[in-house]
């Protein structure tokens, strides 16, 4: 059987070292290139006529932008689009990797930890520069909820410090595990095919069935590579909203 | 304000028009207008099914992606809880306790984490209907 896990390997190109710091540029170093360079490369030509009435390509680029200025709207209001290039730039270059990952023998990127991890991270560390340049020490008031009785507030406020460091642990492992699980499952349904037409006799007439099941959840997929950059783009608006206000 | 004088009249005006009508010509009346009614009942329902399974495809791709985040959402309060109990444990020595404590304290952030999201959930939904959750359709066109 085909080894489920041999995709999410590591394959190191260039070895380099800056700083004494392994920069090597491997294959998710390529492919994260490849996504920014297809990013930049599509918004840039479909843009380029900046027609009233819009081309195709234009009209996708377009509705992408509604998209993601609807997203921060909601969450943050007119002020909040401030921040819309941070999270334009975010929801895309996931999206794009989570479907170049879709691209049979392509490899994806957001199913390592490392890689997902650091773009939560980048978010919080984000909402905390804003969150204490735009109030100061107010930003604690993030921790200490409104009415709560004062026998009770230094449990409250322990389980609200809890709550907020979770956040950067639950935005990356949610996005890192739906990629990871959904390719390890396609992965596995595919190797049942070639187990199934291998083996001898009848078995062999079971193998459309793991097909099916495939086919199935490549649909799936496609809506969790979605799905899972919307989540990772909302989030990121929430949290900013919560750095800029912090009040409950 | 019409002056009152008038109303009878109009009033007996309009029952002596009423009671021209045949009993054939009446059940005729009667007949078109319970035609027209359930008419103009299927066109609503079938408009609003229409709305409805428009928002339904939307509000499910956003339950579904919601429903994504809660898992993960409470077992991330969780593990942060653990590890910082376990954390504090390691420097004052005080194994078990601090694990124990913030193990739960973790547990507790986890239902907040939940629950908060869920209360942001609900009140994005009472914002798109009007403030009626869970409003029951069947009783809509009763009077």
């Amino acid at each position: 059987m085909p080894d489920p896990i041999h995709q999410f390997e590591i394959k190191r190109y260039f070895p380099l070292e800056v700083l004494g710091i392994d920069a090597t540029f491997t294959n998710s170093a390529l492919y994260m290139v490849a996504a920014t360079v297809l990013i930049l490369g599509f918004l840039i030509f479909s843009m380029r006529g900046r027609a009233l009435v819009p081309t195709r390509m234009q009209s996708i680029a377009e509705s992408v932008y509604e998209f993601v200025a609807g997203m921060v709207r909601d969450a943050m209001g007119e002020q909040g689009m401030k921040y819309f290039p941070f999270v334009f730039a975010i929801f895309i270059f996931i999206f794009v990797l989570n479907m170049l990952g879709m691209i049979p023998g392509f490899f994806t990127v957001t199913t390592h930890l490392a890689v997902t991890a650091a773009l939560a991270a980048l978010v919080f560390v984000t909402v905390l520069i804003i969150g204490f340049a735009k109030n100061g020490f107010g930003f604690f008031k993030l921790f200490v909820p409104d009415g709560v009785p004062p026998l009770i507030l230094p449990v409250v406020v322990l389980i609200e410090v809890i709550s907020f460091l979770s956040r950067p642990i639950s935005h990356s492992v949610r996005l890192f595990a739906n990629m990871l699980a959904g390719h390890i499952t396609l992965k596995v349904f595919g190797g049942f095919v070639v187990m199934l037409l291998g083996s001898a006799g009848a078995a062999a007439a079971l193998a459309p069935l793991p097909i099916l099941a495939a086919t199935a959840l490549t649909a799936l997929e496609f809506l969790v590579a979605f799905l899972q950059a919307y989540v990772f783009a909302m989030l990121t608006c929430m949290y900013l909203n919560d750095a800029l206000h912090p009040a409950h | 304000m019409p002056d009152p004088q008038d109303r009878p009249k109009v009033g007996s005006d309009f029952s002596s028009g009423v009671d021209n009508l045949t009993p054939e010509e009446r059940k005729g009346f009667k007949d078109r207008l319970s035609k027209l009614d359930a008419k103009l009942d299927d066109v609503q329902q079938r408009r609003r099914t229409e709305v409805e399974t428009h928002e339904d495809k939307a509000m499910r791709s956003k339950g579904m992606a919601m429903g994504l985040r809660m898992s993960s959402e409470l077992v991330a309060a969780v593990i942060v809880g653990g590890l910082i109990g376990y954390g504090l444990d390691k420097w004052f020595e005080t194994t078990p306790w601090m694990f124990l404590v913030f193990f739960m304290l973790g547990c507790a952030a986890g239902m907040v984490n939940v629950t908060r999201a869920f209360t942001k959930m609900q009140a994005e939904i009472a914002e798109k209907t009007g403030g009626d959750i869970g409003q029951d359709l069947a009783d809509v066109d009763d009077d």
